[in-house]
């Protein structure tokens, strides 16, 4: 198992026309350009603001924000939360939603409708206990990257770990391989199967984009379907 | 140019916005939230709070700063998937289409059919603005540790070849489109890409017309549709057959 982690690198190679300077910004509607205390940014500003947009939609534009005006430390601060249960757990559908509308083109519709089935069925307030934790986001993120990668024929079954981390499990007969994705693009796996009517055991982590590589030796297209 | 159509669009949302000049009646606004709520089950409030801070100025020594806070409340609704998402605000009316994006002729009719709701609860006010706005991700993939956009994409910053490599830009541009009448904004930049071994490069294209929007129903839809022509030009015109290639992809 390998930590490295490489940062891609980006270059320009072609030439091309020169860009035109930046004219002004238009204001109307955007009314609400900084919607965060102590945020000086001036840099990119869209006509139709992105307070009015989806998760995604703002997380590009505090991105592209970032990119040329970091926010100032006092910016970053939680609102404190009063929502009810039924809130947090629509806040929590919602949001994983929306993150799977952002890669939408990268899965088979069917695949995503029935992923939108689990999560509903996951967060169904019916059946909420109060120490359950709603899905975490960062969790959900690794997921997708890990779906996106491996598209995997067979769907797994999903559920929540303490803490809100998604868990997946792909079973073939008694062979059975589940995951736990975590915040910042790792994944903590176990394999149980049987050989020789003898069971046996193996257990790993890693980032994700090393994790399809890390259960090769295991054949894991048994699960996947592939 | 015939308008190309993909198995997979970039898009990752696209936005029609009617603003209007002065603002509606909270309980107007409360009547036509609650008209959505068939086509829109979920609901989030949206508040929007104005503070107006009146500093004295040399003249007015001995005077106090006053302060004056304006608070209105809109309303986000959207279908169970968090896809198709409508605002209903004080001064704006807004349709949104998440990916999967399905088409224009889908998004403009759902336009239509919410746009004639809003009108028969919220009846006339002046427009201020016409926008239709179209965000767009590329993912461009990552070989060997490089991610070249410039074979992807035709729009991107010019910089000096001594400053290789660029690891990350953003840049805006806004271009009058003399034959609709319209501003055209457009921010490029890079984000965090969703997918593995990829880099993503956001275009986002903002076209409005905001002197003297037409008012009659007509006007307006003849304008969107010369609008959705526009951008489709503008954002072939913004990447290469390579990324065309990557979205007829499934």
């Amino acid at each position: 198992m390998t930590n490295t982690t490489k940062i891609p690198i980006i270059v320009v190679k072609a030439p091309i026309k020169a860009i035109r300077s930046l004219g002004s910004c238009t204001t109307a509607p955007g009314i609400f350009a900084s919607t965060k205390l102590g945020d000086t940014s001036f840099a990119v500003r869209n006509p139709i603001d992105g307070y009015t947009f989806s998760e995604s939609t703002r997380l590009y534009q505090e991105q592209v924000k970032e990119l040329t005006s970091p926010p100032s430390p006092a910016s970053l601060q939680n609102l404190p939360s009063q929502k009810s249960i039924e809130e947090q757990l629509f806040d929590a559908t919602a949001s994983v939603k929306i993150m799977t509308s952002r890669v939408a083109m990268h899965l088979e519709r069917e695949w995503r409708e029935k992923l939108f089935n689990q999560m509903d069925s996951l967060h169904d307030p019916l059946e909420w206990m109060e120490e359950d934790t709603p899905i975490e986001k960062s969790s959900f993120a690794t997921f997708l990257k890990a779906i996106c990668q491996i598209k995997p024929k067979n769907r797994p079954g999903l559920g929540l770990a303490h803490g809100g981390n998604l868990i997946a499990a792909w079973t073939s007969g008694s062979n059975r391989l589940t995951v736990e994705f975590l915040a910042k693009d790792r994944v903590r796996w176990i394999i149980s199967r049987f050989r020789d009517e003898e069971p046996e055991q193996y257990v790993g982590q890693t980032v994700v984009s090393h994790f399809l590589e890390s259960l090769q030796p295991y054949q894991p297209n048994e699960w996947f379907g592939k | 140019m015939k308008p190309l159509s993909y198995k997979q669009p970039p898009i990752t949302e696209a936005v029609i916005e009617i603003k209007f000049v002065t603002t509606f009646d909270p309980v107007r606004l409360d009547e036509a939230n609650k008209k959505f709520a068939k086509n829109y089950p979920q609901h989030q409030a949206v508040k929007q709070q104005l503070i107006k801070i009146n500093l004295p100025n040399k003249e007015q020594q001995g005077s106090k700063a006053t302060a004056q806070r304006e608070e209105s409340v809109g309303h986000r609704r959207s279908d169970p998937d968090v896809t198709q998402l409508l605002l209903a605000l004080p001064s704006s009316f807004i349709v949104s289409q998440l990916a999967p994006y399905s088409g224009w002729e889908a998004f403009f009719k759902r336009f239509v059919r919410d746009w004639n709701v809003w009108k028969r609860v919220m009846g006339h006010n002046e427009i201020a603005r016409i926008g239709v706005r179209y965000i767009n991700r590329i993912d461009i993939p990552v070989v060997d540790n490089v991610a070249r956009f410039e074979d992807y994409l035709n729009y991107y910053p010019h910089t000096p070849t001594s400053l290789d490599p660029v690891l990350a830009y953003a840049i805006q541009t806004e271009n009058y489109l003399s034959n609709i009448d319209c501003k055209l904004t457009i921010n490029s930049a890079v984000v965090e890409a969703p997918i593995l071994d990829h880099m993503s490069f956001v275009v986002d294209q903002d076209i409005s017309r905001e002197f003297n929007p037409p008012q009659k129903d007509s006007e307006i839809m003849s304008l969107l549709e010369q609008i959705r022509l526009e951008k489709n030009r503008i954002f072939e015109a913004c990447i290469t057959d390579k990324a065309r290639a990557r979205f007829q992809q499934i």
